[in-house]
């Protein structure tokens, strides 16, 4: 054939070839087994395992009862010549061999019969009727020790307890036996042997036993237990370094053949281990390299030769000496017991008889030393150089001079006069703290916030001092901080002089001045009563009462705010209307602790202000005052918006709604209402107040009546406002907040809405030029716009039922006209005379107007809007109507 | 007097409630309460001598107490700080109102009985409310700076007083609060049924007439003996008549207007007499001294 056919031939194989190897291939782990040697049989080479098919485990035919037949069942057969036996059948009759083998279900072992066990055979109990019935008592706590069958034989033989067993022999053999000593298990190392010295052990036994004598041969010795010296449990070695199912490497007999596991059990006997890894190895792999050995370090020897070996043998033979016969020396000394040294006695214990016992109560003659760790003793100096603090250089004190007047100490004021804490005069020399005089008497010290900044604090006690005259100047360091600085320093001020206001300050209002000092003594004796208060009486106010002055001079007068729900409950209005805040503090906290009345008096803002001007002196009475004069501000700011309010009904409703009532936190909005109606008066328009007014405070309550309904809805006349805005850089009224910026959609589609801003953008530019108040400007503005949304208007006039009613011919028409814009424009809110304006415009102007004359009249239009917006409004309506 | 008949002891009631901390007329005066040391609130009708009911719920002496405009409920404070509210026909507390820190030393309704006004040894007036189910206080006042120990309540104002020294007149129509400042220890403030004057016990020993819009002295009323009593008083229902009670254990009828004596009712010698009440509309006066109360009235012609 070819070349290859030739090299083959020439070529001669034995065996077969291996496969071919791949590189790309893994070498698999596992070599190929031949099919046949996939069947694990048994010593006589029969299968062991079948498949399930095959009857499972052991069974089936060729191992199971060793005969083709197999199970058949036996038929009783008995003829003259062969009679029938009675055969009793046995669970091993149908048992393999296997099953009787080591591995087997019915292991078969040798085992001491029972009556050669060392148990006495369990003689019938008989019981016999005695007094006491049942088995006796004494019977049960006795019990006799039997001797196994092997010593009793033993014994008969001659054996004795303590002797060997075996051939009597003479001394001489004796000793040469115990020469040639007979170990079990293993050898002691030579040098652990006691030395002995068999001449000197010789000379004292050969003058005994001269003659001969048969001995019996020594016992075989017996095991040396190990002394226990801890206090585990029996038989416990503690964690070992080796795994349950690995051997430790390059541990005794750890090589490969003779791998043990220390899963080795003695069972009767016979010794029964379980080798390899419990689950790992199959029948037919070889077992693997102890993949469970831990390697240790300890195994590994890191010295070279035998030196240390030697040393131990030496110091093992020293030991060796002076050993009783039969006692080995211990390796280990025996672990000492610990010793306790005695307790020590106290420096000042003195030795005194058991008997005389001292009462407690007898006064020592030892100085009596403070509980605790005596950190009492320390100054507050000591204790800070103890910790490492520097101390901090005394701080001149503003407000201790002497010739300062108590009644104008800040912090007096502050605290209140009605203390009942008296403090020692020489807390003085304490640092940190200010100490507050009043009425000549230094009563108690104010923490201070500031320490660390000397002149920080001095600036806080400025603080403190005048509060009001501080902010407004500062004092010369104030300079030197910013203005922020300074504000912040401030606040931070506040909150210092809130937080560190002390007890004393906070308790105000609980206590007042002790009339009679306490007598510490006797608690029972009569306070006297304390007729005179100082606590709140000013000293005119108690001139006067002592002088029967009654009236003007005892009497004072604070704005008090009843709660809503009182006044609710009392079915009167509330006096200066509802509070917009009061529902959210409708659900207060509710604690019944102690810290609660402390602190309510501090915590809360207007106890606190209401302390400030309490104590913020006798002289002038402040607060009644400014609320007098806000008061006024209001009766005047009510009264001037009364006269629009005849003009314009619903505005005037509106407003009184939200500003006719008097509280002290309007008064922003107040001074805001002021100034609107400043501008007011000067245009001498009163139309426009509301427009102004929503502007400020009531933008939701506007918001929430006006626009509530086409709120997020948006015209096109919105987005005329927004350009307008735009281009006047105005604030304006939040009509333009939720403007809808998406291009018009459609009926919106077709028109040129630019074209409208444009217009819009040169009217407004127009009148920026010419007013010169912005906020005038913007008020017009206002106007303005809403002048320009005639539909909406419309709208307005149908929907909102205020004023006089419509004629039904104006309304259809409008209704027409609304049909074709959209439904949903945004009304503007505008009085109601101008709305009747324009429904008289309205009512002259013609429908058929367009777009194109509109423009037309452009011009026009402006020259009017420089005198009037009124009128130029009925113009634009015209236009965008049409 | 002619105005003045003389009054005459017409029913004494034995309480059994160790000490009578006060006697109180209910609205229309048929019945009386009477709030015992014993911790307890009874209720009788004194003109029939009739003990209808009594409450007991408190932990502490009960020290004062006061009936709805409807006679339904009481309200009741008491020296264990709370304030209850009670149902007359049941005898069971609805409402215990712990709000305050200290003995409740007086209670009041408000004219329709929506709202219950306590005062209390913390200086505190707490507001109740009574018609929801608000635990803590609607309001409190923290403007005085000793125990309050009386508060009256008006239509549309709450006057308190206080051993501070100071009478405070909370107006809740205008929202202003006007504290006088009397010299002495209050231990009880009543007002006239005009509305106009104040009358003050003060603990000097004097009861004071002040006139409430310009909180001028307008009279002066002794002879009674105050020692350290809270002694009450009383404006008889005409406002003519002065009422105290007295340590010496009577009862002084002084003419508001020249404040002259005019009578001295004996409830017991040398037992004081604290706590009294008028009855709203009839000549009828209700005294309590240890564990007595008497109903003084004028005997009629036919009995």
């Amino acid at each position: 054939m070819n070349d290859s056919d030739s090299d083959d031939d020439n070529v001669i194989r034995y065996g077969t070839p291996l496969e071919p190897f791949e590189e790309d291939e893994l070498p698999s782990k596992r070599k190929f087994q031949q099919p046949s040697d996939q069947y694990a049989v048994d010593s006589h080479g029969r299968r062991r395992f079948h498949g399930a098919f095959t009857g499972g485990f052991s069974a089936g035919f060729g191992n199971t009862v060793g005969t083709q037949e197999g199970w058949t069942p036996a038929s009783f057969k008995s003829s003259r010549s062969e009679k029938a036996q009675l055969s009793s059948q046995k669970a091993e009759d149908f048992m393999d061999d296997e099953d009787r083998s080591e591995f087997g279900i019915a292991p078969r072992h040798m085992q001491t019969q029972h009556e050669f066990s060392g148990q006495k055979r369990k003689l019938q109990q008989r019981y016999h009727d005695g007094p006491i019935p049942g088995e006796p008592v004494l019977e049960r706590l006795l019990k006799a020790v039997h001797e196994t069958a092997a010593v009793r034989m033993l014994r008969a033989m001659g054996w004795r307890p303590g002797q060997g067993t075996g051939d009597r022999v003479t001394r001489a053999e004796k000793l040469r036996a115990k020469q040639q000593h007979k170990v079990y298990g293993c050898y002691m190392p030579q040098e652990m042997k006691p030395t002995q010295d068999p001449a000197s052990d010789n000379d004292s036994s050969d003058s005994d036993f001269d003659y001969e004598t048969l001995f019996a041969p020594d016992d075989y010795e017996p095991y040396i237990l190990s002394h226990k010296s801890d206090k585990f449990g029996l038989g416990y070695s503690g964690l070992s370094r080796h795994s349950v199912l690995g051997t430790l490497m390059g541990e005794y007999g750890s090589d490969a053949s003779s791998s043990r596991s220390h899963l080795v059990m003695k069972e009767k006997g016979k010794k029964v281990s379980i080798r390899g890894h419990a689950f790992g190895v199959g029948a037919f792999e070889a077992d693997d390299e102890d993949i469970y050995a831990a390697e240790d370090m300890s195994h590994y020897d890191f010295t070279l030769g035998a030196a240390t070996e030697d040393k131990q043998k030496k110091k093992v033979k020293e030991m060796g000496v002076n050993v009783l016969e039969g006692y080995v020396r211990a390796s280990k000394p025996l672990p000492q017991v610990p010793f306790y040294p005695p307790p020590a006695l106290p420096k000042d214990y003195k030795p005194a008889a058991a008997g005389s016992r001292r009462s407690r109560f007898e006064p020592s003659d030892q100085p009596q030393r403070d509980q605790g760790l005596g950190r009492h003793e320390l100054t507050a100096e000591a204790r800070g150089s103890l910790l490492g603090e520097t101390p901090v250089p005394k701080v001149p004190d503003t407000t201790t001079q002497p010739n300062m007047p108590p009644t104008e100490d800040p912090i007096a004021k502050l605290l209140g006069r009605n203390v009942n804490f008296v403090s020692n005069s020489d807390d003085k020399t304490e640092l940190d703290y200010i100490p507050i005089k009043d009425s000549e008497k230094p009563i108690s010290k104010v923490f201070r916030p500031f320490m660390n900044n000397p002149k920080k604090q001095k600036r806080y006690e400025l603080y403190l001092k005048d509060r009001d005259s501080y902010m407004k100047e500062g004092d010369a360091e104030m300079d030197r901080l910013s203005e922020w600085e300074r504000n912040r320093e401030i606040v931070e001020f506040e909150q210092a002089a809130k937080l560190y206001k002390p007890l004393t300050g906070v308790m105000s209002d609980r206590f007042t001045h002790a009339s009679e000092p306490d007598e510490a003594l006797n608690p029972l004796c009569a306070v006297a009563k304390s007729s005179t208060n100082y606590g709140l009486a000013t000293p005119e106010q108690i001139d006067a009462a002592k002088r029967g002055l009654f009236g003007v001079m005892t009497r004072r007068e604070v704005p008090w705010r009843p709660e809503s729900l009182v006044c609710k409950r009392f079915n009167i209005p509330e006096p200066g209307g509802a509070r917009p805040e009061a529902t959210k503090e409708d659900k207060p906290k509710v604690s019944y602790s102690i810290f609660s009345y402390l602190e309510s008096s501090v915590h809360d803002k207007d106890s606190f202000a209401k302390e400030q001007s309490k104590f913020s002196g006798s002289k002038s009475l402040n607060t009644p005052n400014t609320s007098k004069e806000q008061d006024k501000s209001i009766i005047l700011t009510a009264s001037t918006v009364n006269e629009y309010n005849k003009k314009d009904n619903k505005t005037a409703s509106e407003i009184k709604e939200s500003h006719t009532g008097f509280t002290k936190r309007l008064t922003v909005a107040e001074l805001f209402l002021k100034e609107s109606e400043k501008d007011l008066k000067d245009k001498e328009q009163g139309i426009e107040v509301t427009e102004t007014i929503d502007k400020f405070d009531k933008m939701d309550l506007y918001k929430a009546i006006f626009l509530s309904d086409s709120e997020d809805e948006v015209t096109s006349n919105t987005e005329e406002n927004r350009d307008s805005t735009n281009t006047n850089e105005f604030i304006d009224v939040p009509k333009n907040v939720q403007r809808n910026t998406s291009p018009p959609r459609g009926i919106f589609a077709n028109i040129d809405f630019d074209e409208l801003n444009s217009w819009k953008r040169n009217t407004d530019n127009k009148q920026t030029n010419e007013k010169e108040a912005a906020s005038s400007a913007n008020v017009t503005d206002n106007a303005n716009v809403a002048s320009k949304d005639v539909n909406i208007d419309n709208i307005q006039v149908i929907e909102e039922t205020y004023g006089p009613k419509i004629p039904d011919n104006i309304r259809k028409k409008l209704e027409g006209d609304n049909k074709s814009e959209d439904s949903n424009l945004k009304p503007v809110f505008r009085s109601q005379s101008e709305r009747d304006k324009e429904i008289l415009e309205i009512d002259s102007s013609s429908s058929s107007d367009s777009w194109v004359e509109v423009k037309s009249k452009k011009e026009k239009k402006k020259k009017s809007k420089k005198h009037k917006s009124k009128h130029k409004k009925s113009k634009h309506k015209k236009k965008s109507r049409s | 007097m002619n105005v003045m008949t003389e009054l005459t002891t017409l029913t004494t009631l034995k309480c059994k409630q160790q000490a009578i901390r006060a006697v109180r007329f209910n609205i229309d005066g048929t019945y009386c309460l009477t709030c015992g040391a014993d911790k307890k609130i009874k209720l009788w009708n004194p003109h029939r001598e009739l003990l209808l009911k009594t409450y007991g719920g408190h932990a502490n002496e009960v020290l004062d107490a006061a009936g709805s405009c409807d006679s339904s409920y009481i309200v009741s404070g008491s020296a264990d700080k709370s304030v209850i509210l009670w149902d007359v026909t049941t005898g069971q507390p609805i409402r215990r109102y712990r709000g305050q820190a200290s003995s409740i030393t007086c209670v009041r309704f408000n004219e329709e009985s929506t709202m219950a006004v306590s005062g209390s040894i913390d200086n505190t007036v707490a507001f109740w409310d009574v018609v929801s189910r608000r635990q803590e206080p609607v309001q409190l006042l923290k403007d005085a700076k000793d125990t309050i120990t009386s508060i009256q309540v008006t239509d549309h104002e709450v006057m308190t007083t206080s051993v501070d020294c100071h009478v405070r007149l909370y107006d809740i129509r205008v929202g202003k609060m006007i504290s006088d400042y009397i010299g002495d220890v209050i231990t009880y403030g009543s007002m006239t049924h005009d509305g106009q004057c104040y009358i003050l016990s003060c603990s000097d020993g004097t009861i004071k007439l002040f006139d409430k819009d310009s909180g001028e002295l307008l009279n002066t009323f002794k002879g009674h003996e105050s020692s350290d009593y809270l002694l009450e008083n009383a404006v008889n229902e005409k406002d003519s008549h002065i009422i105290s009670g007295s340590a010496t254990g009577e009862v002084f009828y002084w003419d508001l207007i020249s404040s002259s004596c005019t009578q001295k009712l004996v409830h017991t010698t040398n037992k004081p007499t604290i706590s009294l009440s008028h009855h709203p509309t009839e000549n009828y006066l209700l005294t309590a001294c240890e564990d007595e109360i008497k109903l003084w009235g004028v005997r009629r012609e036919e009995n």
